[in-house]
């Protein structure tokens, strides 16, 4: 009898670490992921923005189908980082980046690269070849002689999404928010790799 | 006695001239009818006369072996991406190919910009990373630059959907690489593998660091490094136990015909010789099957050493690497 007692003592703990420590962790992680998303939402947005806008502007120019001839793609791209230069003639460091993502993707990009998995995603970076690192400003294009270093995947996993018009790229220690049809600094996070 | 020795050598040197242009330009492949048949080239595009070279060289083999596509590992524009390099980096080497009709099927290597996407003689319609199909092969074509959530996302439907033979990808960044300047994509690695494994990739494809390598099985799947049709770093190849076959002293590039269940491929050098050499058999979808793999010239080294990785021999290699 004792021993039934002991045994059905021992399930209800078991069942109780089971079933409801798990959905503490839940709650708990809840307010976290809110609170990421709150202050993701205004960046989300600002990136939205941008490309709505990009659109627009591409709007106005011929349309970019596959062609034979190159020098349509070269002068296509120079055309649209002239018109979205000149739209965002004001634009400064952190318009899109705001301070509460640059916060939160400076703490992702640093959880990143600690362990085993950081050393990995180092390694990925550090595999692409080096190169002299050029000081970056918003609206500036991306320099096109440098090879590009590979975005680690698994902190692309962390990041908010982006649409397919926009990329996460790091040159050197900056994180840029590069513009991938008209080649454009659109904004970036300086010293953001520890 | 001396004269005797003097026309012996002459006799040696004179055969070995002879034997020299034979062995180059030597075809290897089967040539079976109705085979899917193409050539490899990775990190080309920077307008050397090396990589005119292996152009010229590529031109020669396609008399023999009329392949109807080239796969471009990446690194397809090294440098300016002006018009005029479009022109002396890819439309001018490959002319008497694009002429003959072949077509090129490319992938965005680190020194690529994304609009090439848009250029239509490397048929990426656009997209960073895209899939076609010839006959009974399938190949999944990777932007590894930025191997974001949506990427993955859509090569697992990809991998799934398909129902082809051949499932072979390509991309740039090597998952397995003995190159001592860049080496192995580890995190990309752990992504893509594990997908490759469960939809039964049997092949893939990269470039990146400037050398020929033939890696060893890895959970079935062979990899290959082409990434020396127009760059190359000499002597930059650590051999490893992961190493089957490996050469980096020229530029090199790759013939491969697919029949049936039969994978064939010949890496030849900027002077037409023959650097790797091999047949890979498609295993039958048992978890008992092991890939076989025949090696011809740099194969595997002997039975023992194929018996240690657990890879099949059908036949003895046929010459030194």
């Amino acid at each position: 009898m004792k021993r039934r007692i002991r045994i059905t003592h021992h399930l209800l703990w078991l069942s109780l670490l089971v079933f409801v420590v798990p959905g503490l962790a839940d709650r708990k992680r809840q307010p976290q992921d809110s609170e990421a998303a709150r202050d993701f939402k205004p960046f989300i947005d600002r990136v939205q923005a941008y490309v709505k806008m990009q659109k627009k502007l591409e709007a106005s120019l011929p349309a970019l189908k596959p062609t034979k001839d190159p020098a349509q793609i070269v002068e296509r791209q120079h055309a649209l980082a002239a018109k979205i230069i000149e739209a965002r003639r004001d634009a400064l460091q952190g318009d899109i980046f705001t301070h509460e993502a640059t916060e939160r993707i400076r703490r992702i990009i640093r959880k990143t690269f600690v362990g085993p998995e950081g050393r990995r995603a180092h390694k990925t970076m550090q595999q692409d070849t080096p190169f002299k690192v050029v000081a970056m400003h918003v609206n500036d294009v991306f320099p096109e002689n440098i090879p590009l270093t590979t975005t680690p995947p698994t902190l692309m996993l962390k990041l908010p999404e982006l649409p397919p018009e926009l990329a996460y790229r790091f040159v050197g220690r900056t994180l840029v928010l590069k513009d991938i049809k008209a080649e454009l600094v659109v904004d970036l996070i300086p010293n953001a790799l520890p | 006695m001396p004269t005797m020795r003097c026309s012996v050598i002459v006799t040696c040197v004179a055969l070995a001239a002879i034997s020299l242009p034979l062995r180059a330009q030597e075809l290897t492949l089967p040539m079976k009818k109705d085979s899917v048949r193409f050539a490899v080239i990775g990190d080309m595009g920077n307008g050397s006369k090396e990589q005119y070279a292996v152009a010229g060289q590529m031109v020669a083999y396609h008399s023999k072996f009329p392949f109807d596509f080239v796969i471009m590992l990446g690194d397809d524009l090294i440098g300016g991406k002006n018009p005029a390099d479009y022109q002396n980096k890819f439309e001018l080497p490959y002319k008497p190919l694009l002429d003959a009709g072949v077509k090129f099927y490319a992938t965005l290597g680190n020194h690529d910009v994304s609009n090439e996407r848009f250029y239509k003689l490397f048929n990426m319609n656009g997209q960073q990373y895209y899939t076609y199909k010839k006959g009974n092969v399938q190949f999944f074509v990777l932007d590894s630059n930025y191997m974001n959530p949506q990427q993955l996302a859509w090569l697992e439907k990809e991998l799934q959907n398909s129902r082809s033979d051949w499932k072979i990808c390509y991309f740039h960044h090597p998952l397995y690489s003995s190159g001592a300047y860049h080496g192995p994509s580890v995190e990309l690695r752990h992504l893509l593998e594990p997908l490759f494994i469960k939809y039964g990739v049997q092949v893939v494809f990269a470039g990146h660091d400037h050398v020929y390598e033939r890696v060893k099985p890895q959970h079935g799947i062979h990899y290959f490094t082409e990434g020396a049709s127009g760059e190359l770093r000499k002597g930059n190849l650590r051999k490893t136990d992961l190493t089957a076959a490996g050469y980096d002293q020229d530029r090199t590039f790759m013939l491969v015909e697919i029949a049936g269940d039969e994978f064939y491929f010949q890496t030849i050098s900027r002077t037409g010789q023959t650097v790797d050499s091999g047949m890979i058999q498609r295993a039958a979808k048992t978890a008992a099957s092991r890939p076989k793999v025949r090696p011809g010239h740099g194969g595997l080294p002997d039975r023992a050493v194929a018996k240690a990785i657990g890879v099949e021999l059908t036949r003895a290699p046929t010459a030194a690497r």
